[in-house]
């Protein structure tokens, strides 16, 4: 199930809207091609995608921005190494905890899964801000 | 050349024992060969499920020290002729027995049996690692718990890296009821974080610990929830299509089957 999720998220990915995601990645870049269980963890020292989920008790450290086509139930860390610029952008945007460089912050207590869309977390004006991921909805939804 | 099958779930309790039981009895009463593997040294269990206790003599110890030969540790099931139990020790810690010294005795195990079905302990210390060593498929057993989903999580991951693949999931414990109220992990829940196929839901049932007590599998139970649940299992895992049952009149089945379509 997993696999077709990531399948998905390949398709919508070349052509037209590349350009979205050239912003958030650079030649440093890795890519995971599946999902990260709990317990196991990614760090780099550079931008990280992950093509699948991170789910429950996994994490990924990123001295940049974190890219993830899946959802984000664990704990990430983009601009690990001070980088207040850094972004993390999920399918969907579920963590357990979200730091951007010693930024840390949590999902809130009434936790309701009501965002079905992309979204983008960055530091705006000193505080951790959450908004759509527009361009990246525009796409699903001609899909 | 039969096939090795470790039942594993990270968290203790859940019901890999009884599950080894019943898919083991199962199989052995649909006339296949089987070989049941008790790997939770020093936590000696499965005989007591299987009501086998008083037989034995040598344990897997001994096979592996070889002070016996691995025929002569195999206790044959009073009910099912084709269903041998190769007991842990008790006595003796999981440091007993190497992870190489299971690959030998697994790959021993499969040219005499269709199915060797391995119980693991709880935990991922050497326990885990001894009790995956020698399988080339595993059965995850999770109950509808966070912490059990996690650890089932965990246990996915691990038996990657051990290159075993495609696990296949049993929900166990399942309160249909609860689910309904809210109160309990779904089954779309469990396999939304896990990813992987299911085998099995097996239903919270008091007849499996009437059964277990008197060291008789539940499978055998034509009148159990459970039993037919435990059936079914078998059957799936044999490679059968078998619908998902109704554990209660609640819409639940066809929450199921959507499920089931889906792949
Ligand atoms: N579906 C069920 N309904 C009711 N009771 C159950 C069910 N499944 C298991 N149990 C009970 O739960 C207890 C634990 O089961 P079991 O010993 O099989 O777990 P286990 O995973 O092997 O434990 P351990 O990690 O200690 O080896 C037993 O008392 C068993 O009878
Ligand atoms: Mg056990």
């Amino acid at each position: 199930m997993s696999q077709s999720k990531q399948e998905k998220s390949l398709v919508k990915f070349p052509g037209t809207g590349a350009d979205d995601f050239e912003q958030y990645t650079d030649e440093n870049t890795v890519l995971i091609q599946r999902t990260l269980r709990s317990g196991q963890t990614i760090r780099y020292n550079g931008n990280v995608v992950i093509l699948g989920d991170v789910n429950p008790g996994a994490e990924v450290v990123a001295a940049g921005n974190c890219i993830v086509m899946g959802v984000l139930r664990g704990v990430v860390h983009a601009g690990a190494s001070g980088n207040e610029d850094a972004a993390v952008i999920a399918f969907r945007l579920r963590p357990t905890q979200l730091r951007i460089a010693n930024h840390i912050t949590r999902a809130p207590e009434d936790e309701n899964d009501t965002t079905f869309f992309p979204e983008i977390a960055k530091i705006k004006d000193g505080v951790v801000t959450i908004e759509m991921f527009s361009t990246f909805n525009d796409r699903q939804i001609r899909n | 050349m039969g096939e090795v099958i470790v039942v594993t779930s990270g968290k203790g309790g859940v019901g890999k024992t009884t599950t080894v039981a019943n898919i083991g009895a199962g199989l052995a009463g649909l006339g296949h060969k089987v070989c049941l593997v008790d790997a939770d040294i020093g936590l000696r269990n499965l005989d007591v499920v299987l009501g086998l206790e008083n037989r034995i003599v040598y344990d897997i110890t001994d096979v592996t020290a070889e002070n016996c030969r691995l025929k002569q540790a195999l206790i044959r099931d009073k009910r099912f002729n084709e269903l041998l139990l190769l007991p842990a020790a008790q006595t003796k810690d999981k440091t007993a027995v190497s992870p190489e010294e299971m690959i030998k005795l697994c790959n021993e195990l499969k040219e005499e049996f269709e199915f060797v079905i391995i119980d693991c302990p709880a935990g991922i210390e050497l326990g885990f690692k001894n009790a995956v060593a020698g399988a080339e498929s595993s059965i995850v057993l999770t109950t509808p718990e966070v912490s059990a989903v996690r650890d089932a999580d965990r246990i996915i991951g691990l038996l990657e890296a051990s290159e075993i693949f495609s696990p296949q999931l049993i929900i166990n414990r399942l309160r249909p009821k609860m689910v309904r109220a809210g109160d309990m992990m779904g089954i779309e829940d469990i396999i939304d974080i896990l990813a992987v196929d299911l085998l099995g839901v097996i239903p919270e049932d008091d007849q499996i610990v009437v059964t277990t007590n008197k060291g008789e599998p539940v499978v055998r139970d034509p009148r159990s929830m459970s039993g037919q649940a435990f059936r079914n299992t078998v059957k799936r895992l044999k490679g059968e299509e078998i619908p998902y049952m109704d554990l209660d009149e609640s819409g639940f089945l066809t929450r199921l089957r959507k499920i089931f379509n889906r792949k």
